[in-house]
């Protein structure tokens, strides 16, 4: 397609799987150690985040995974974590992390991830940890869990003192003082927060929770792409899929607008991303010049010596069976004026059955003597065109000559009849090209002397062949469909003609009709009763031929008119109607150019468009994630139009100072375009004038982090925040120690 | 750079155990192990280490169950309360405040829209035979139609419409 030629190949981005490191993971150094120095552990269900509440950032940050690594031929297991598990192949592939979705299910893991974490700050154990410790939490903790955490914290490590809290709102406290007023949008890998703050104090029974985090859009970034190339020929990784989000995806200003225009082709070469999955190509090794040469030599030789035994089995065969004519022949022309018994009897003696079947015998071979002949002229034409055999024995009667002579006669009769037959298909294909020149050169010269009337033959005919392609098309697509009329009436006439007594006729007679003498078989009569069988015949593949040789007359026709109608472009061909350009799907899954299923690189690719704003829109609309939650926005408006004495047309001051003071918090609220979507949210519901203050950290996933270690810098707070193990064992596993920053009891 | 992949078996079984080797302690920061240490000195702990663990079944419980224990606590403490009022009326009963699952977000209360199940765009229409919406004809003619029994379930699995089997 000479329009494709101008499109630009699209660049694709090489999508890798994860890297394996190099360097295991530092010990910091055990001489800056101090046992009284808080530290503050981020224990989230992607990354841990651990670091002493003096530095400015956690010191050691790492995926929340283990890998139990069995050496056979060492007979030992060893355990890896964190980074460790991508210093090997293996490994990686093995590492499991100690949550199953948001909870902790393996805490055998738990407490080794905590000891490699305390052994890689630097911690001198002193018949355990001597440090007070700051963990998170999820909100709405479950009992169990923190029972498990207790027990992990006071019994095995025999920490001193630990506050726990709920990450979200340490991040909140990360940027905020204790007593303001706010709001966080918490984004986590597993949920997402909203939660209300008056007066530093987090309103928990008023905060809801969106079961929806960076995990579950990956996982659904993941089954939106393999349903869109079932066929892919790699399996991608988790990781290269976690790439593909956080990179390509981000949240639309306002998802029905930018939707509804996403699939065009400006859009699209703006917006498509194209992501490659690494492969190791194949690449055919180059013959050479020579080796080619040699090679199609030796391939023409095998021919020609094919070709010439061929050959030479058809002569045999030819001369055999010419004779065979000639003695049947000869035993026809005994059979003239015998009486009816004799000649029976001489064609029983011949081996046929009456003369009715000899009549057909001899008409066969006449027949395939006569087509074989032309076969072998076509053939012979270029190499002995002007050779002119000798005929010189025919004339001569066969008495006067001897054996050796009547072979040769025989077999220049057979030449003399094939040069007779090739001189009749030259003389029938000269005058077929005659006839073609002169209708080309009449319709040539009706063009030129009447444009405007030929233009308007050739659209007529062009508009035919159309209309009968597509008819074709449709009856090739019912047929297909069991259920579908078409194929319905063909199984009708198919079970019609099997039939022994046909259906048609209503009187039937009484005496035994065959096929050949029933009188009231009137079929045939009309002519169109033949039509059935054409009907019985249409089946799927011969109607594929019919429609390729409709493709081929209209392809001929357009290209004369392309020629000569000046109002005739390549847009109105066939070919651009079924153009790419107007195929949605196409630009869908192939994204603005043409596509060539034979590029090896190509059939590794992946087209991003729909699905960099459908996958991270699920937040504000849960629906099309399968969740029956409200989204993002709609609990904030419920939040600040609702709840703390509003109104959705007067706002209380809490409500005020919340819209205010809004932060957006959380690794997954890093995906680019969440603040914007925010602020335009707000907008929308709020009072217009609202002040709105919308905030969000540069790097949002350490804030928890950054919140801990506030708190732990901050020594009346911790110590009333901070449940000690004299606390533990005195009130048991059930006990809560309420604080701003944590959970509360269950009960009231 | 990185030559994780070049390495011989007997190289890399040698790289791991050296990584392992640096994550030792030095000292015990478990209690168990810290009471083995008391008792039996280094040889004992050593050995101890070596040992394959225990498998504790008490700490190994799936997502599933540990919510499921949840709402049965939960359930066993409000029957308590329900008991303790009927035993004396003035007894003020005790409410959920903040549970796991009271603050799970409330269904949306704004219409919801339809999308195309295929390409994600505007899904006006819905098939008759397997209710998958879509886009347009194009896409029904070419994705729905054709589709086989397994991946239309696939498809509605995305926004949660599938038919799930108990």
């Amino acid at each position: 397609m000479s329009r494709d030629a101008s499109v630009e190949p699209l660049k694709a981005e090489v999508l890798e799987d994860q890297p394996l490191l190099d360097i295991p993971e530092p010990f910091d150094s055990k001489a800056d150690y101090k046992a009284d120095m808080p530290i503050a552990v981020d224990f989230g269900s992607f990354n841990v985040r651990a670091g002493f509440v003096n530095q400015a950032k956690p010191s050691h940050v790492f995926r929340n995974e283990l890998t139990r690594y069995r050496d056979r031929k060492l007979a030992q297991t060893f355990t890896f974590i964190g980074n460790d598990t991508l210093l090997d192949q293996t490994v990686m592939s093995q590492a499991k992390s100690p949550f199953d979705g948001s909870l902790v299910t393996n805490w055998d893991y738990v407490e080794e991830i905590m000891e490699y974490t305390f052994n890689h700050l630097g911690v001198v154990p002193d018949d355990g940890i001597k440090n007070p410790l700051i963990i998170n939490e999820k909100l709405a903790c479950i009992q169990s869990q923190r029972n498990n955490w207790y027990q992990v914290l006071f019994e095995t490590f025999n920490i001193p003192k630990v506050a726990f809290g709920i990450d979200t709102l340490f991040s909140y406290y990360a940027h905020n003082e204790m007593s303001s007023d706010g709001l966080v949008i918490g984004c986590g890998n597993h949920d997402t927060n909203v939660v209300p703050i008056v007066n530093g104090k987090a309103y928990l029974t008023e905060t809801k929770r969106i079961n929806w985090g960076g995990s579950q859009a990956v996982d659904f970034l993941t089954d939106v792409m393999t349903l869109k190339y079932p066929y892919f020929p790699t399996k991608l990784t988790n990781y290269q899929y976690r790439k593909m989000y956080q990179d390509y995806c981000y949240v639309s200003p306002n998802y029905g607008e930018e939707v509804s225009k996403y699939l065009t082709l400006d859009n699209l070469v703006n917006k498509n991303v194209v992501v490659e999955a690494p492969f190791t190509e194949i690449i055919q090794p180059q013959k050479t010049e020579e080796e080619l040469r040699i090679q199609a030599e030796k391939r023409k030789e095998n021919g020609k010596r094919l070709q010439e035994q061929a050959k030479q089995k058809r002569l045999e065969k030819l001369v055999q069976k010419t004779e065979e004519f000639e003695y049947f022949s000869k035993i026809k022309e005994q059979l003239v004026d015998q009486p009816k018994k004799t000649v029976l009897s001489i064609l029983q003696n011949a081996g046929f059955d009456d003369e009715r079947d000899f009549k057909k015998y001899m008409y066969n071979l006449e027949k395939s003597l006569k087509k074989a002949q032309i076969i072998e002229t076509d053939k012979d034409d270029e190499e002995n065109d002007d050779v002119e055999a000798k005929f010189d024995l025919l004339e001569i009667e066969d008495s006067k000559l001897d054996e050796e002579q009547l072979k040769e006669k025989r077999k220049q009769k057979f030449l003399k009849a094939s040069f007779d037959a090739r001189q009749k298909a030259k003389e029938e294909k000269a005058r077929v090209a005659k006839e073609e020149e002169e209708a080309r050169k009449k319709e040539e010269e009706w063009r030129k002397t009447n444009l405007s009337d030929w233009v308007k033959d050739k659209r007529g005919k062009l508009a035919v062949l159309v209309k009968k392609r597509k008819d074709k098309v449709k009856l090739k697509t019912d047929m297909k469909d069991r259920k579908s009329q078409a194929s319905q009436k063909r199984m009708k006439n198919l079970a019609n003609l099997a039939e022994d007594t046909p259906q048609s006729g209503s009187k039937r007679s009484r005496h035994q009709a065959t096929i050949d003498n029933d009188p009231n078989d009137t079929f045939g009569a009309n002519d169109d009763d033949w039509a059935v069988y054409n009907d019985v015949a249409q089946n799927p593949e011969i109607l594929d031929e019919l429609i390729e040789e409709d493709y081929r007359q209209i392809v001929e026709l357009e290209s004369q008119l392309l020629e000569f109608d000046p109002n005739f472009t390549e847009e109105d061909t066939l070919d651009a109607q079924y153009d790419w350009r107007n195929s949605i799907l196409h630009l869908f899954l192939r994204g603005p150019a043409p596509h060539d299923s034979e590029n090896v690189h190509e059939q590794h690719q992946m087209h991003l468009n729909v699905e960099r704003i459908r996958v991270p829109e699920i937040l504000f609309q849960p629906s099309i994630g399968g969740l029956d939650q409200a989204g993002v926005s709609e609990l904030c408006e419920t939040i600040l139009l609702r709840k703390f004495n509003s109104k959705p047309s007067v706002l209380s001051q809490s409500a005020l100072n919340m819209a205010n003071n809004t932060w957006i918090t959380g690794g997954n609220s890093r995906i680019p375009g969440m603040r914007e979507r925010i602020v335009k949210e707000f907008t929308q519901f709020l009072p217009s004038n609202t002040p709105i203050t919308i905030n969000q950290s540069s790097n949002a996933s350490l804030d928890a982090w950054l919140g801990m270690r506030k708190l732990g810098n901050n020594n009346t707070i911790f110590d009333a925040s901070a449940i000690t193990k004299k606390e533990y064992e005195e009130y048991g596993a059930d006990y809560i120690k309420e604080h701003k920053l944590g959970n509360i009891n269950y009960f009231d | 750079m990185n030559n994780n992949n070049t390495r011989t078996n007997d190289e890399r079984s040698e790289f791991l155990s050296g990584i392992a080797a640096m994550n030792v302690l030095e000292q015990p920061m478990r209690r168990a192990q810290i009471d083995i240490l008391k008792e039996g000195g280094p040889a004992a702990l050593a050995a101890a280490l070596q040992r394959p663990k225990k498998k504790n079944n008490r700490r190994h419980k799936g997502a599933r169950q540990i919510l499921s224990d949840e709402t049965k606590r939960i359930n066993a403490i409000l029957e308590q309360e329900q008991q303790k009022h009927e035993e004396d009326p003035a007894y003020v009963r005790r409410v959920p405040q903040v549970t796991t699952f009271n603050v799970s977000a409330p269904p949306s209360v704004r219409p919801v829209k339809h999308y195309c199940d295929i390409t994600g765009l505007s899904g006006p229409y819905t098939s008759p035979t397997n209710n998958i919406r879509y886009h347009n004809s194009e896409i029904f003619q070419f994705i729905v139609k054709p589709m086989t029994p397994g991946v239309d379930q696939e498809y509605l699995k995305l926004r949660g419409a599938n038919f799930v089997l108990k």
